[in-house]
């Protein structure tokens, strides 16, 4: 492989003649076959290279495992590596010219390589800190809506949570508790080196219900349902401050690392996956049954005649609304290969989900190109682009204060109505009686409009500079970077035909908005790796500049002309427009040393940035991070190694745009833009929050790595927090914000692997997580017990944030020792569980493989609301039983306590058969590489005992406070889905 | 290919590098969201002086639809039948009160108010370009405002007292709450401060006046409705604290005020409103509605107790009240009836967003005017009053009190007719009941429910202060 040289490879030259004689020694060739161990299937893709006494670049092997690699003359130590796999290193004898490999699978991953800096990587093997990595293939065997998914159960130390069962995503994430109460509370994500934006912006659907949080109750997607799953290779979540300090002050809550499927070397090679699937309820809500006698004491006289012709009507009109969906489809595409310099991965897909509720679902569509060039033989370049298009019509769930959402009027609507009736001409009617005596929500869906759109492009390039600069030393200079823009556009529209709009002053409401996010970021870096003084060193710095742009807008009209839906169609137009920008510029640098034959491994960091959202945008704030690992090789028998690792860190939580700002209000009057004094002041002086970790560890393998195990331990303070004082309201401020206080979260986190059986045909993989935090607010810098913004609703069970207690405690009325209602109030309970498993099983045989994934939530409490409403309607399922009379009691004297339920769960989450299909059959195809069918389910199954639809609820969306509250959300569903690929 | 790696690897990176450390971007980000504090606290101009004007405008509507339609429960003028929120039915009407949520209403609204008006008020003193007349006019102008505003939250919460020096910055101690008396006392010497202002205030406001005070809008017209103000003030010191010699001062209020007796009926009407529009971004009538919602209902005791003349029924009740049509029985709540006082005069059955509700208007003085005059001990004079307001508001003929009637005779009839001539205004059936001692004598709909003597402190004033919920202060 001759390349051209460029003059400073000339320059370089000139320094290696300066080298002992052994690099200018004859050249020899070396071929081999690579395997499977056990079935002895070749390996594709394996990169072979030498690593001593110099090191070259990689060889791949070819579709029939061969390999064919040229290595200087005399002893030679080969390095054998593939994904999946065990790594081999091999010393090669003078004169040996053919080396075959059996390579054992690496099922628990403990030779990949995993983010540790910038720009810089670890083997897992060695890393100081605990880091979660998921592969594509545990990523792809049950399809998912959105990416987050399909992490749940996978990993430890991560808390997941849908916010309702609505199509196209909705779900928070939250890595070791709760660590703020007003700064940013999601993950920094990182997608092929560019920051990737996870805004929520809300449709207009919480202003068209009146609900109380309009923004936050419109049960809004989070973006990250724009990424594709399928395009991805791997998820790296970095869960400590040690581990994310390099991200600096938004690294608070985690990072999560994404990277996208990239080309190898080789022939191109086409893969095309075909699935259908269908969703169906899992869980509907229930209704009570009436009498004539029940009915007519209810709602009086009037009802009587629905009684004339039937004694016990009953219609399920939930189940006339949540119906198992149409089908689904989505059709998967890709095609990659290239040469030794230029490599590429183009993907497309396109996705049809259909939901449960009448006229809703998600689809998307996107097109990935990734391309790796290498230009001479000392720089690499990566370019990532992908488009995205995300289309979702998420219906009419959750708080609405006019009945015109599903779940809220049926909880006031009685079995006996018939909501799907149509009279002679074919129209739907109004209840008639009851609250929700003008609404009839089928012909809401048949009418309304909720839909969204959102076009996104994120592209990206890292250039990598590697100077040959000696033996024993390396020296590379990386510059990457990226932009990453969406657009997203919110139609909602709910016509003034509907019976619930015909009442309303202003009927008839139109709601155009949407957010246009761009972020930009990039970082140069430079890498040294060498023996300095004896010491293997690997020394980084470096420079990072982000900038994040988010502009949301809504124009909302009222009083519609009949039919009309644009929003000049309406006498009530109301505007809005907010922009938020974020810039920040960084400089890091970390220093890496191993010491007593690499089995010590000692890092440590700093990085210093300033921002644009901090009070003194001139200031620098510094982040230190030093960890270590030591490995105890070998220990209890050969490949049972034993790893401890200990590490400190500190990350910080920028201040959100806008809250060193004090803002006036601008309220007009008859013509006139005034300026007024508005409830909510700023702090000009605003920080960061700061988080400091220690996190512990011990990890290692068994039985020729058969068995892993892996236990972390962590405890974070984060300090000047960001808070919002709560002033005297008669000083006309409702909050100020400022720094201060403190909040402790604790956990362990642990992990085993198991591999029962491990032949050549048949091999089951056993895997288990377990995670469990607890979190303490050990100092509120003075402030009384307060509830948080969108905490739940007055005395109706809210999450309170009080010194001493868990930041996720539930407080409300219970019942005091007479039966009556508390004087004050008292935790009730506790939204975060008290700990979270998963399980997951693959099966291979032959050609069938079987996997499962079981997540089960232990403890953590819901407001149940629902169960509320169903009771101030009379329609409970249960009403007139014991446990109903307990309940009722507390809802006529204020007591809250009977409806804060157990959140505990047992989800089977995924469930996945395929069958490779035998080369003998498809080989008269010609071309086809592989063949594949399958059929999967997500959401299979749910086990638990809480009475609403589905523990895993938030009514408010993410938000910094996990917030159980459950109000008549979109219902869960289950997703069942055949599925075809075929490799080309 | 060579050139190219060449100039990326030499020097592509330099640029880079150089760019990223001199250049990195400007971090002072500007906040287009809003205007800032710093607008009015800065350098204020006359122009930025005519706009905060415009927000306290603005702001004197704070919780107007508080006192309206939540006093309007506690009251019993009616109902809210909607069923989307329990607490409507239950709490509202039998407690116990949730400082944290309903009851901690109508408070920071019109503190709100009050700090900007004292943020504007200090602005003033350091604007240029302002005359001394002009800064006149804009005094008193602020201090009416501030004064009403005081004067309400201070009714609100009646005997448990209410913080007056707030005119503090964020952050210091909390002022102390002073008693009801101390509070109505502040309030009524600042409404007098403000008018002293306004006659100094030369002919005009250096401001735009909003819609809602035609004929009110120079500062000698904007000084009666000054003067409207503090008789009704003074009327409530006097039965709310029994402030004897408030009378006294009631009476000389009312004489510069704008009552008249000419020109009925229609000048009952003649008075200050909250003008509300349909405009875009203004505020909107916050009772009316479809006569087919199901929200407010006039509370049966006022549908049955309306008096008649010759089988004609008050017209107070009957151009402020409909059948509904249907009946709504929510939590043994039973509506009957609609409120359409606000609703479109062509068609009673729809809403008129653009409805306004009267601040203070001709027919409330002539009712004040007839209680100041009989406790004053002008008896004749008193009843006179009443029997003009019958006639021209209700169409109905002489009542029955004489002015040789008990006092407690004649405050049935004067509630009577303050109940029927501003219902859905103002809460007044429930003040009226409070001031004059007649809690007990309100309807009670189910056993257990009750009537509230005030509301409560809202906890965070609690909070703030170190006590724990519910706190009294004072």
């Amino acid at each position: 492989m001759k390349l051209p040289r460029c003059p400073w490879r000339t320059l370089s030259a000139v320094m290696l003649l300066a080298l002992p004689a052994a690099l200018a020694a004859q050249e020899r060739r070396v071929t081999g076959l690579i395997t499977r161990q056990g079935s002895g299937i070749p390996i594709e893709g394996v990169e072979v290279s030498v690593i001593a006494p110099i090191r070259s670049e990689p060889v791949r092997s070819g579709v029939d495992g061969r390999y064919a690699i040229t290595v200087p003359a005399g002893v030679v130590r080969l390095q054998v590596r593939q994904i999946g796999y065990k790594r081999i290193e091999f010393t090669l004898p003078d004169g040996q010219s053919s080396a075959d490999f059996a390579m054992a699978q690496d099922v628990f991953k403990l030779n990949e390589v995993v983010v540790s800096g910038q720009a810089t990587t670890i083997e897992r093997r060695s890393a100081t800190t605990s880091i979660a990595l998921v592969t594509a293939e545990e990523l792809k065997r049950v399809p998912v809506p959105t990416v987050e998914a399909a992490l749940t159960g996978k990993i430890t130390g991560v808390n997941l949570q849908t916010n309702s069962g609505a199509p196209g995503g909705g779900i928070q994430m939250q890595i070791r508790g709760n660590n703020t109460v007003l700064g940013g509370f999601d993950p920094l994500y990182v997608v092929d080196g560019v920051i990737y934006s996870n805004a929520v912006v809300p449709s207009g659907r919480g202003l068209t219900n009146n609900a109380a949080n309009a923004a936050l109750e419109a049960d809004a997607v989070n973006r990250l349902a724009d990424l594709n799953p399928n395009d991805i290779a791997s998820i790296e979540v970095l869960k400590g401050a040690a581990a994310s300090s390099i991200y600096g002050s938004k690294a608070a809550n985690g990072v999560v690392v994404i990277t996208t499927t990239r080309g190898a070397n080789g022939a191109p090679r086409f893969n095309v996956t075909q699935r259908f699937g269908r969703f169906e309820p899992l869980r509907l809500m229930e209704h009570r049954r009436w009498t004539q006698d029940s009915a007519v004491a209810r709602y009086g006289a009037g009802v009587a005649p629905l009684f004339a012709n039937n004694a016990n009507p009953f219609f399920d009109n939930p189940a006339a609304i949540y119906k198992t969906s149409g089908p689904s489809y989505e059709t998967v595409l890709d095609v990659s290969g290239g040469t030794a310099n230029t490599k590429y991965f183009v993907a497309g897909n396109w996705k049809n989900d259909e939901g449960i509720e009448l006229n809703t679902g998600a689809a998307k569509q996107g097109l990935r190109v990734n391309v790796d060039q290498t230009l001479g033989s000392t720089v690499d370049l990566k370019v990532s682009s992908v488009y995205n298009r995300n289309t979702n019509r998420r219906g009419w769930n959750n708080n609405c204060n006019n009945y015109g959402c599903h779940g809220y009027a049926l909880t006031y609507i009685p079995s006996f109505i018939n909501l799907a009736a149509r009279n002679t001409e074919g129209f739907l009617s109004p209840v008639g009686i009851g609250n929700a005596a003008n609404s009839n929500t089928i012909f809401l869906s048949e009418i309304g409009v909720n839909g969204e759109e959102t076009n996104r492009f994120t592209g990206g390039a890292t250039l990598a500079w590697r100077p040959n600069i000696g033996t024993g030393q390396t020296l590379r200079f990386v510059a990457g970077g990226g932009i990453d823009a969406f657009d997203q556009r919110n139609d909602v529209w709910s016509p003034n035909d509907l019976f619930h709009e015909r009442v309303q002053a202003l009927p008839g409401e139109s709601v155009e908005s949407g957010g246009r996010s761009k972020f930009v970021n990039w970082n140069v870096n430079a890498i040294h790796t060498g023996t300095v003084l004896g010491l293997n060193l690997s020394s980084s710095a470096g420079l990072q500049y982000e900038d994040r742009q988010l502009n949301t807008f809504s124009i909302r009209t009222q009083n519609l002309l009949p039919g009309q839906r644009n929003v000049n169609q309406g006498t009530n137009i109301t505007a809005n427009e907010n922009l938020t920008q974020e810039r920040t510029i960084a400089f890091y640098a970390s220093e890496e040393v191993r010491l007593l034959s690499e089995k010590l491994l000692v890092r440590g960091g700093v990085r210093a940035e300033r921002s644009s959202v901090m009070g003194d945008i001139d200031k620098y704030y510094v982040f230190p991070n030093v960890s270590s690992s030591y490995r105890f090789q070998n220990l209890l028998g050969n490949g049972n190694d034993v790893k401890i690792r200990a590490a400190y860190g500190e990350t910080g939580n920028q201040p959100l745009f806008g809250q060193k700002f004090t803002n006036l209000l601008t309220p007009q009057l008859g013509g006139q833009q005034g300026i007024a004094v508005s409830g909510a002041a700023g702090f000009s002086g605003v920080e960061p929050e700061r988080l400091k970790e220690i996190e512990g560890g011990i990890e290692g393998a068994l039985y020729s790595e058969r068995f892993t195990y892996e236990f972390t331990y962590f405890n974070r303070n984060t300090t000047n927090l960001l808070l919002n004082r709560v002033p005297e309201p008669s000083s006309g401020f409702a909050t100020q914000v400022f720094n201060g206080g403190k909040i402790n979260n604790w956990g362990y986190e642990a992990g085993v692997g198991f591999t029962p059986i491990q032949s050549a045909s048949l091999m089951w993989v056993s895997r288990a997580t377990f995670t469990h935090y607890d979190s303490k607010v050990v100092d509120l810098a003075g402030l009384p017990p307060f509830f948080p913004a969108a905490s739940g609703f007055g005395n109706l069970g809210r999450t309170r944030v009080e010194q001493g207690k868990q930041i996720t405690a539930i407080v409300g009325f219970d019942f005091d020792a007479q039966g009556n209602r508390a004087a004050a109030l008292s935790q009730l309970g506790n939204s975060a569980p008290k700990f979270r498993m998963g399980f997951s099983n693959d099966v291979t045989w032959k050609g069938f493989s079987f996997n499962t994934v079981v997540d089960w939530q232990q403890g953590g409490s819901v407001i149940n609301l629902t169960e509320y409403l169903q009771d101030d309607g009379r329609t409970s399922a249960d009403w007139g039983s014991p446990e109903w009379q307990t309940r009722y009691n507390g809802y006529l004297k204020g007591v809250i306590a009977p409806y804060i339920e157990d959140a505990s769960f047992v989800k089977v989450r995924e469930i996945s058969v395929n069958y490779d299909i035998p080369k003998s059959i498809y080989s008269r195809l010609g071309g086809v590489r592989n063949a594949r069918v399958g059929i999967a389910a997500r959401n299979a199954f749910m086990f638990a005992g809480y009475r609403g639809l589905d523990p895993e609820v938030a009514n408010f969306g993410s938000a910094a406070i996990r917030n159980n509250l459950d109000i008549t959300p979109y219902p869960p569903s289950r997703n069942i889905l055949l599925n075809f690929s075929l490799g080309y | 290919m060579r050139i190219l790696t060449s100039r990326i690897a030499g020097h592509g990176l330099a640029p880079l590098v150089l760019t990223a450390i001199l250049g990195c971007g400007e971090l002072d980000i500007s906040n287009t969201n809003a205007p800032t504090l710093e607008t009015l606290t800065g350098a204020p101009t006359r122009t930025i002086l005519a706009r905060a004007a415009t927000g306290i405008f603005s702001q004197s509507y704070n919780d107007v639809a508080t006192e309206v339609t939540v006093y309007a429960l506690y009251g019993r003028e009616g109902y809210n039948l909607l069923g989307n929120d329990p607490r409507e039915t239950q709490e509202q009407f039998r407690g116990p009160p949730d400082p944290t949520g309903r009851h901690s209403a109508n408070w920071i609204g019109p503190y709100q108010t009050i700090r900007t008006v004292n943020t504007y008020l200090e602005a003033l003193a350091v604007a240029p370009g302002m005359t001394p007349a002009e800064v006149k006019a804009s005094q008193g102008f602020a201090k009416t405002v501030k004064a009403w505003m005081l004067h309400r939250v201070a009714v609100r919460t009646g005997a448990l007292g209410v913080p007056v020096a707030v005119d503090q910055p964020l952050g210091g101690a909390p002022p102390p709450f002073v008693s009801f008396s101390a509070a109505l006392q502040a309030a009524n010497t600042l409404m007098d401060e403000a008018y002293q202002d306004l006659l100094a205030g030369g002919t005009a406001f250096p401001f735009t006046v909003p819609p809602g005070y035609t004929g009110f809008s120079t500062p000698a017209t904007y000084a009666r409705f000054n003067r409207a103000l503090a008789a009704k003030m003074n009327v409530h010191r006097a039965t709310f604290v029994n402030c004897t010699a408030c009378w006294q001062q009631a009476s000389t209020a009312m004489g510069l005020s704008f009552v008249t007796d000419a020109g009925l009926p229609a000048s009952l009407a003649t008075g200050v409103y909250y003008q509300y529009s349909t405009t875009a971004n203004e505020p909107t009538n916050p009772v009316t509605e479809p006569i087919a919602s199901q929200r407010y209902w006039v509370h049966p005791s006022i549908v049955n107790g309306a008096q008649s003349t010759a089988g004609v029924p008050d017209r107070r009740l009957t151009t402020k009240v409909r059948a509904a049509g249907r009946t709504l029985n929510l939590n043994d709540l039973v509506g009957t009836h609609k409120p359409v006082m606000y609703n479109s005069a062509s068609d009673p059955t729809l809403a008129n967003l653009a409805a306004p509700i009267p601040w203070i208007n001709n027919e409330e003085l002539l009712l004040l005017r007839a209680e100041i005059n009989w406790f004053t001990n002008n008896q004749a004079a008193a009843v006179s009053d009443i029997n003009l307001v019958r006639l021209q508001a209700g169409g109905l003929g002489p009542a029955a009190v004489t002015a040789s009637s008990s006092t407690a005779d004649f405050v049935t009839e004067l509630l009577y007719n303050r109940t029927f001539s501003l219902m859905w205004t103002q809460g007044t059936r429930w003040i009226d009941a409070r001031r004059h001692g007649r809690t007990t004598s309100l309807p009670i709909d189910r056993p257990g429910d009750i009537i509230y003597p005030n509301m409560v402190v809202p906890a965070a004033e609690c909070d703030a202060r170190r006590l724990p919920t519910p706190c009294t202060p004072l």
